[in-house]
C-alpha cells in the first residue's frame, strides 16, 4: 500500500494564499497606522513639551520645543531637528531647522517660560520681572513672582470679563436702537458713560507689565493684557503636566479659534456641526421613513418599484459634491433667491437665505442621506415576518393601524441603524458644504439669545471643514498641524462611536430575530 | 355568552376606515414625493446645462459652446498649436478662458485608475483570504473594522494624504518605490518561515490568522525599508532621487501628485470593494467548493477553478462600485494633488478632477452663467457615470444572489 | 374521470340537503383562486354550517390554506392573486364594495399555522384587537381579557404573569394565547390553519379540547392534515385535492363510508389511485 504524500514543505497552501493574507494584513496595518498617528498626534498636541536651551557649535544660543527630526536631505547620515522657538516678533519666524551637528549642547533650565500671547503666537525665554504700580517683582524672588504673576493675570481677565460683558450687553443694543433713530440726549449720555467706562476698564487691564528677555537677548515688554497664559514646562512635575494637559484638551473643546484658526480650541466647529447634523436628523429621519414605508408596506410590488428601489439604492453612491451641486442650484439660488426677493427685498443685494446657510446644508445633507435612512428601514421592515401583520389584520386592524402598532415598533431598531449611519456618514462630509454654507470663520454661532434664536440662514463652521481651512488655507501650517490633527482625532472618534453604535443595534436585531425564529 | 356584547359602534367603524384612507394617502403622497425629491437630481442637472448646448446662455461668450469645444483641442491666443485648458478665470481681462473638459476628465479618470491600481489587488487579496483561508472567528471581528475604515472621513485621509504622507514620500521616494518589491517578497518570505517551522511553533502562526500576525512583521519590513532608503538614495542615485529622476528620466515631481492619491484614495475605496467582494464569495454555495475539494483540488485550486468563476460578477460588481466611488470622491482629490489640470499619464504629476474642481471654482461662478453651466455639466457627468456603473453593479449583483439561490436550491 | 362526476356531485349536495339555508354560515359559489396564473382552487361550491366544526383534508398543497385565507379576504394583500366567484357570509357577499375589510376580519377570526404572537406583552397581545374595536374603560376590558383567557384555557397558567412578553410562553401557550387574542374581539367564525401541526401532542389535545368547547357559539373551520384530527373534533368533512373539493359530508360517514375511490385512498393511506 502507498503511504499518504506528505504535506508540502514550502508554501502549504502556494504562493497566492499567502499574498492574499498579505493583503489583509496590509490594509489593517493601514488603518492601525492612521488611527494610531491622528490619535498620537492628536492627544500630544496637548502636553506641554520641555523648552530646550540650545547653545550651537558657532556660540550662538536659543530657547525652543523640538518638534521633529528628519534626515538630511541627499545625505545618507546626519539630521537636522525642527524648533519651535516662537517670539515670531523678534527673529520673524517662529520655526528653526538645526542640524543636529551643530548643536553644542542642550539644558532644560527651569526658568525658561513659554507665554501664549493675543497677538505674534508665542514667546519663549525668560521672564525677568514683573511690574506693577506700586512694586516690582524679579526672578530672584521666586515663588512670590509666579503668585503674583497669577493673581494680576486673574485680574485683568475679571476686567476682560467686565468689559465684554459691557459692551455685548449695553453698548451694542445702544448702539443698535440708535442706529435706527435720532439719539435722544439722554441717550447720548449713557453712551457716552458707558465708553467712558469701557476705557477706564481697559486702562485698568494695562495697569501690571512684564519684563522677557529671549535667550539671545532681546528684551520686550509686554502689558498683563497681552498674555493669554504662562507656563513654565520645565519646573512642572508630571502630575502639573497632566493636569496641564487636561486643561488644554478642556480649552481646545470649549474655546473658539484664534490665529487664523492655527490655534485656539475649535468649540464652535463642534457646535456647528451638532447642529447641522441634528437638523439634518430630523429632517431625514421622517421622510426617510415615510419612503421607506411607502416602498416596502403600501406600494404596488411591481417591476416599477423595484427600479425605483435600486434607483434609490444607487443614490447613495453618487458623489456627495453632486448632491452639494443641486444644493446649491436649488436650495441656495432657487428658494433661497425666492425667499430673499419676496421677504427679505430691503436687504438685497446682499442676500439673507440666498447664500450658503445652516438651513441648506442640512437640507443637503438630508438629502444625502436619505438612501441610507431609506435602505436601512426597508431592510428592516422586509424582515418582518409577514405572520405578524397578517395577525394583526386577522384581528379587524385596518392596514394603518396594522403598520402602526406591530410593524413600525419593531422596525424601530432598523430605523435607528439608519439614522445613526446617516449622522456618520454627514458628519464626515465636507465637499457639499463647501458649497451650501460651511463658513472658514463665523463670527456668530446659529444659536443665540436674539429672536428666533435659531439663525437658520447663517453660516456655521465645520469640524471637517475646519481640518480643511486649517491645514490647506493657513498662513503656517506647521503652527496649525498638531491643532489639525486634534481636530481629525475628534471628527473621527465621533464618527467611530457613532459607527460602533450602529454596529452594536444592528447586532441585537440579528440576536433578536435569531431568538424569535427559534422559538 | 352574557359578555358578548361587543359591536363596534358604525361611526367608529367609519372613522377607522378613513383614517385608513388618509394614512394610505399620506404615505403613498410622501413616499412618492420624497423619491421624486432624490431622483430630481438629475432632472436639475439636466435643465440647468440644456441651455449651455442650446445657446440660450446669458453670457456673453457663450457662442464658444459645443461638443466640439469642450471635447478636442482648441486654439487660443498665444500657444501655437490647439490645446487642451480648463482655465476659468481669466489672468487679465483681454485673455477668454478656457474651457475645456478633456483635461478635467482626464484628472479624474487619473486619479481613479491609480487608486484602483492600488486597491484593487489589495482588497480582492483581503477578500479572498477572508472567504476561504481565514478563521471564522477571526472573520466576525475583521469585518466590523472594515466598515469602520469605510466610515473615516475623506477630509481626514485627505489631510494626511496631502500634509504627512506627500512631504513623506517625496523625501522616501526610493523607500516607497522599494516598498512595491519588498512587501510581497516578505510575505512570501513570512510562508516560506513558517512552514520551516517545527510544528508546535508553526501551528501558533498559521495561516487563517495571518492577517493578524502579519502586521507586526510588515510594520517591521516598512520601517527598515524606509530607513535604509536614505542610504540607497545615496548609493543609487546621487543622494536625490528626484533631482535624477528628472535629469536621467526628464521626469518632474510634484510633491502632491497621483501616487500620493492612489494611496489615499485606495485606502478609501478598500473597504467598499473588500466587503462587496468577501459578500460575493462568501455567498458561493458551500456545495460547490466541497464538491471540488472532495475531488481532491487543494483550498487554492478550488478558489482559482470553482469559487473566483461563480463569484467573478459580484466581484466585478465590487470593482465597479469601487471605481463609481473613487470618480466622485472629492476632498482626497482636493487635498493630495496639486489640483493643476495636466493631462500626463506619470504617476508623478498632479490632476485636477472634475469633482475638486467643482468644489474649487463652484462657489465663485455667477449662477446662470457659462462657467456655472459648465461646472453643472461635469456634476451631470459625474453623476450620469456613477449612477450607470452603480445599477449595473446592481443588476450583476442581482443576478448573481439568484443564481446562488438556484444552485444551493438544486444541492 | 367521466364516470366519477355524477356519484361526486351526488356527494357535494348530500350537505346541501342536509343544511336548511338558515344554517348555513358560509355559502361558496364557484370559487377558484390563481396565484400568478397559477390556479390553485377552481370552482368550489361549498356551504359552511353555523355552529359546527367543519374539517378540511387534503394533501399538501392541494389548497386548504388558500380556501381558508379567502373567508377572510387575506388574498386582498397579495397584488398577484386573482380570484374569481362568491363567498356569502351570512348571505352577504364579502367582496361587495361597501363591505369593510376590517370588519368582516373581526367577525371571521383566523388562526395560523405557527403561532405568532405580537412581541409584546401577554396582557397587550389580547387587548390590540379590543382596543382598535372600541376605547373600553379600563376594568371592562380587563373583564373582557380575563373571559377571553379563560375561554382559550390560557387563564389558569398565565394571570400572575400577564404584562411577561408573550414571547416567553410555550408553543401550546403562544397558540391558544393567538386563539384569545382573537376570541377577545368577539369573533362569528375562527378559522384555524393546521392549528396545532407545530405543537407536541398534549398541547395539541388541549387545543382539541378548545375546538369542542367553543363550537357551542362559534363555527369553526379547520384545516388539518390529521385525519384522527379531523375525525375527533369535526361534524362535517371536506375532502380536497388538487385545488377541486372531491367530496364533503358528515364526518361519520365520510371516513367511515367514503363514497369515492379517491377519498377512501387518501383516507386509509394507500397511494395507488
Ligand atoms: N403565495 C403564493 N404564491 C404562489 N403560489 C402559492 C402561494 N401560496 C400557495 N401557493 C400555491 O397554491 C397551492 C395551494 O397552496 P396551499 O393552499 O397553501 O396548500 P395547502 O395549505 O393545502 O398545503 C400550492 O400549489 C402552492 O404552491
Ligand atoms: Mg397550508
Amino acid at each position: 500500500m502507498r503511504k499518504l504524500l506528505p504535506r508540502r514543505r514550502l508554501l502549504i497552501e502556494g504562493p497566492g494564499a499567502w499574498l492574499a493574507a498579505g493583503g489583509v494584513a496590509l490594509s489593517l496595518l493601514m488603518v492601525l497606522a492612521l488611527l494610531a498617528l491622528i490619535a498620537g498626534r492628536g492627544l500630544a498636541h496637548f502636553w506641554p513639551p520641555d523648552i530646550e536651551a540650545v547653545t550651537l557649535v558657532s556660540g550662538e544660543r536659543f530657547a525652543g520645543q523640538p518638534v521633529r527630526e528628519q534626515g538630511l536631505p541627499g545625505q545618507a547620515s546626519g539630521s537636522e531637528r525642527l524648533y519651535r522657538t516662537g517670539n515670531r516678533d523678534l527673529d520673524g519666524d517662529q520655526w528653526r531647522w538645526v542640524e543636529v551637528n551643530a548643536i553644542d549642547t542642550r539644558t532644560t533650565p527651569e526658568d525658561l517660560v513659554i507665554i501664549e500671547r493675543r497677538r505674534w503666537g508665542p514667546f519663549i525665554g525668560r521672564l525677568l520681572r514683573l511690574e506693577g504700580p506700586e512694586a516690582q517683582w524679579t526672578a530672584s524672588d521666586g515663588a512670590a513672582l509666579w503668585r503674583e504673576l497669577e493673581e494680576r493675570m486673574a485680574r485683568v481677565s475679571q476686567l476682560r470679563h467686565e468689559r465684554d460683558a459691557l459692551h455685548n450687553h449695553r453698548l451694542e443694543p445702544l448702539a443698535e436702537h440708535v442706529d435706527d433713530s435720532a439719539m435722544s440726549p439722554s441717550e447720548e449720555d449713557e453712551l457716552r458713560e458707558i465708553k467712558a467706562r469701557i476705557l477706564a476698564l481697559q486702562d485698568a487691564m494695562q495697569r501690571d507689565h512684564v519684563v522677557l528677555e529671549s535667550l539671545s537677548g532681546q528684551r520686550l515688554e509686554l502689558s498683563l493684557e497681552a498674555l493669554i497664559e504662562v507656563k513654565r514646562p520645565n519646573a512642572m512635575s508630571l502630575l502639573a503636566k497632566l493636569a496641564s494637559w487636561g486643561e488644554g484638551v478642556w480649552r481646545f473643546l470649549s474655546e473658539g479659534p484664534r490665529a487664523a484658526n492655527t490655534a485656539g480650541g475649535v468649540w464652535p466647529a463642534i457646535f456647528g456641526t451638532v447642529m447641522m447634523v441634528l437638523l439634518m436628523s430630523v429632517l431625514v429621519t421622517p421622510f426617510g421613513v415615510l419612503a421607506a414605508v411607502y416602498l416596502n408596506e403600501v406600494a404596488p410590488q411591481g417591476r416599477l418599484t423595484r427600479l425605483v428601489r435600486i434607483g434609490v439604492r444607487n443614490l447613495a453612491g453618487v458623489p456627495s459634491i453632486v448632491y452639494g451641486v443641486f444644493g446649491l442650484g436649488v436650495f441656495v439660488y432657487g428658494i433661497g433667491g425666492s425667499l430673499d426677493s419676496l421677504f427679505f427685498a430691503d436687504e438685497l443685494p446682499s442676500p439673507t437665505f440666498g447664500t450658503g446657510g445652516l438651513l441648506w446644508a442640512s437640507l443637503t445633507l438630508a438629502l444625502l442621506t436619505l438612501p441610507v435612512v431609506i435602505v436601512a428601514t426597508e431592510e428592516g421592515l422586509a424582515r418582518i415576518p409577514d405572520s405578524q401583520r397578517e395577525g394583526a389584520l386577522a384581528l379587524g386592524a385596518t392596514r394603518s393601524e396594522a403598520l402602526r402598532r406591530v410593524v413600525l415598533p419593531m422596525a424601530v431598531p432598523a430605523m435607528l441603524t439608519g439614522v445613526i449611519l446617516a449622522i456618520a456618514r454627514a458628519a464626515g462630509e465636507v465637499a457639499p458644504l463647501m458649497l451650501v454654507g460651511v463658513a472658514k470663520l463665523a463670527s456668530q454661532v446659529p444659536v443665540d439669545d436674539e429672536f428666533p434664536f435659531i439663525h437658520l440662514e447663517r453660516k456655521f463652521m465645520h469640524l471637517g471643514y475646519h481640518i480643511f481651512d486649517a491645514g490647506f488655507h493657513g498662513g503656517d501650517v506647521q503652527a496649525a498641524m498638531p491643532l489639525v490633527y486634534a481636530t481629525a482625532l475628534l471628527l473621527v472618534l465621533v464618527i467611530v462611536v457613532l459607527n460602533l453604535t450602529a454596529i452594536l443595534l444592528r447586532h441585537t436585531i440579528r440576536a433578536r430575530h435569531v431568538v424569535q425564529a427559534h422559538r | 355568552m352574557t359578555e358578548r356584547s361587543l359591536s363596534p359602534s358604525p361611526w367608529r367603524r367609519r372613522f377607522r376606515y378613513v383614517r385608513d384612507r388618509l394614512f394610505t394617502l399620506a404615505v403613498t403622497a410622501c413616499g412618492i414625493g420624497v423619491i421624486l425629491a432624490v431622483l430630481a437630481i438629475g432632472v436639475f442637472l439636466v435643465v440647468e446645462v440644456v441651455p449651455l448646448f442650446t445657446g440660450s446662455a446669458s453670457t456673453a461668450n457663450s457662442d464658444a459652446i459645443d461638443i466640439e469645444s469642450l471635447w478636442l483641442p482648441q486654439q487660443y491666443p498665444g500657444y501655437d498649436e490647439p490645446q487642451y485648458r480648463w482655465q476659468a478665470n481669466a489672468a487679465t481681462d483681454a485673455d477668454t478662458p478656457m474651457f475645456s473638459l478633456t483635461p478635467l476628465a482626464w484628472g479624474t479618470l487619473k486619479a481613479a485608475v491609480y487608486a484602483l491600481l492600488f486597491a484593487v489587488p489589495l482588497a480582492l487579496g483581503a477578500a479572498i483570504h477572508s472567504a476561504c483561508f481565514m478563521s471564522r472567528r477571526l472573520r466576525f471581528r475583521i469585518k466590523p473594522v472594515i466598515e469602520l475604515m469605510e466610515a473615516l472621513p475623506g477630509v481626514v485621509i485627505g489631510f494626511i494624504a496631502g500634509l504627512v504622507l506627500a512631504p513623506y514620500v517625496e523625501r522616501h521616494l526610493v523607500g516607497v518605490f522599494a516598498l512595491v518589491l519588498v512587501l510581497p517578497l516578505g510575505i512570501l518570505a513570512a510562508g516560506i518561515i513558517q512552514a520551516r517551522l517545527p510544528w508546535c511553533l508553526s501551528k501558533r502562526v498559521p495561516l487563517g490568522w495571518a492577517g493578524l500576525w502579519l502586521i507586526p512583521w510588515l510594520a517591521g519590513l516598512v520601517a527598515l525599508t524606509l530607513g535604509i532608503s536614505p542610504y540607497l538614495e545615496v548609493l543609487w542615485f546621487d543622494g536625490d532621487m528626484r533631482t535624477w529622476m528628472d535629469q536621467q528620466l526628464g521626469l518632474d515631481y510634484a510633491t502632491r501628485n497621483a501616487m500620493v492619491v492612489g494611496l489615499a484614495m485606495g485606502f478609501a475605496v478598500i473597504p467598499t470593494i473588500y466587503s462587496l467582494a468577501e459578500d460575493a464569495l462568501a455567498g458561493v454555495p458551500a456545495s460547490l467548493s466541497e464538491g471540488a475539494q472532495a475531488l481532491g483540488a487543494s483550498q487554492w485550486q478550488t478558489l482559482w477553478k470553482v469559487l473566483l468563476p461563480a463569484a467573478s460578477p459580484g466581484i466585478f460588481s465590487a470593482v465597479m462600485i469601487g471605481a463609481g466611488r473613487a470618480v466622485g470622491e472629492t476632498m482626497i482629490v482636493l487635498m493630495a494633488t496639486g489640483n493643476t489640470a495636466l493631462m500626463t499619464l506619470s504617476p508623478l504629476d498632479g490632476m485636477r478632477s472634475m469633482a475638486a474642481n467643482i468644489a474649487i471654482e463652484l462657489p465663485e461662478a455667477a449662477p446662470g452663467g457659462v462657467h456655472y453651466q459648465l461646472l453643472l455639466l461635469c456634476a451631470l457627468l459625474l453623476f450620469v457615470f456613477t449612477f450607470c456603473v452603480n445599477t449595473l453593479a446592481e443588476l450583476v449583483r442581482s443576478r448573481l444572489t439568484q443564481r446562488y439561490q438556484r444552485l444551493g436550491g438544486t444541492t | 374521470m367521466a364516470d366519477e362526476t355524477s356519484p361526486r356531485q351526488a356527494a357535494l349536495h348530500e350537505v346541501v340537503q342536509d343544511i336548511p339555508r338558515e344554517g348555513r354560515c358560509f355559502e361558496i359559489e364557484e370559487l377558484s383562486v390563481a396565484y400568478a396564473g397559477k390556479t390553485a382552487l377552481s370552482g368550489l361550491n361549498l356551504y359552511v354550517p353555523r355552529h359546527r366544526v367543519t374539517a378540511f383534508i387534503g394533501p399538501s398543497g392541494c389548497g386548504k390554506s388558500t380556501l381558508l385565507r379567502a373567508f377572510n379576504r387575506l388574498h386582498d394583500l397579495n397584488d398577484d392573486v386573482d380570484r374569481q366567484g362568491r363567498i356569502m357570509l351570512e348571505g352577504q357577499e364579502i367582496h361587495a364594495p361597501e363591505v369593510d375589510v376590517a370588519d368582516l376580519r373581526r367577525r371571521v377570526g383566523m388562526v395560523f399555522q405557527t403561532p405568532n404572537p405580537f412581541p409584546m406583552s401577554i396582557y397587550e397581545n389580547v387587548a390590540f384587537g379590543l382596543r382598535l374595536q372600541a376605547a373600553l374603560p379600563k376594568r371592562r376590558r380587563d373583564e373582557v381579557i380575563e373571559w377571553a383567557l379563560e375561554s382559550a384555557a390560557l387563564w389558569d397558567e398565565v394571570k400572575h404573569r400577564l404584562h411577561d412578553s408573550a414571547l416567553s410562553l410555550s408553543g401550546g401557550q403562544q397558540q391558544r394565547l393567538v386563539i384569545a387574542r382573537t376570541l377577545a374581539v368577539q369573533p362569528e367564525v375562527l378559522l384555524l390553519d393546521e392549528p396545532a401541526s407545530a405543537l407536541d401532542p398534549i398541547s395539541t389535545l388541549k387545543i382539541e379540547e378548545l375546538i369542542r368547547t367553543l363550537k357551542s357559539h362559534l363555527t369553526l373551520v379547520l384545516v388539518t392534515h390529521n385525519m384522527q384530527q379531523a375525525a375527533r373534533v369535526s361534524d362535517y368533512t371536506a375532502f380536497l385535492e388538487g385545488g377541486e373539493l372531491i367530496e364533503y359530508g358528515a364526518t361519520d360517514t365520510l371516513f367511515t363510508n367514503p363514497r369515492l375511490a379517491r377519498t377512501e385512498n387518501y383516507i386509509t393511506g394507500r397511494t395507488d389511485r
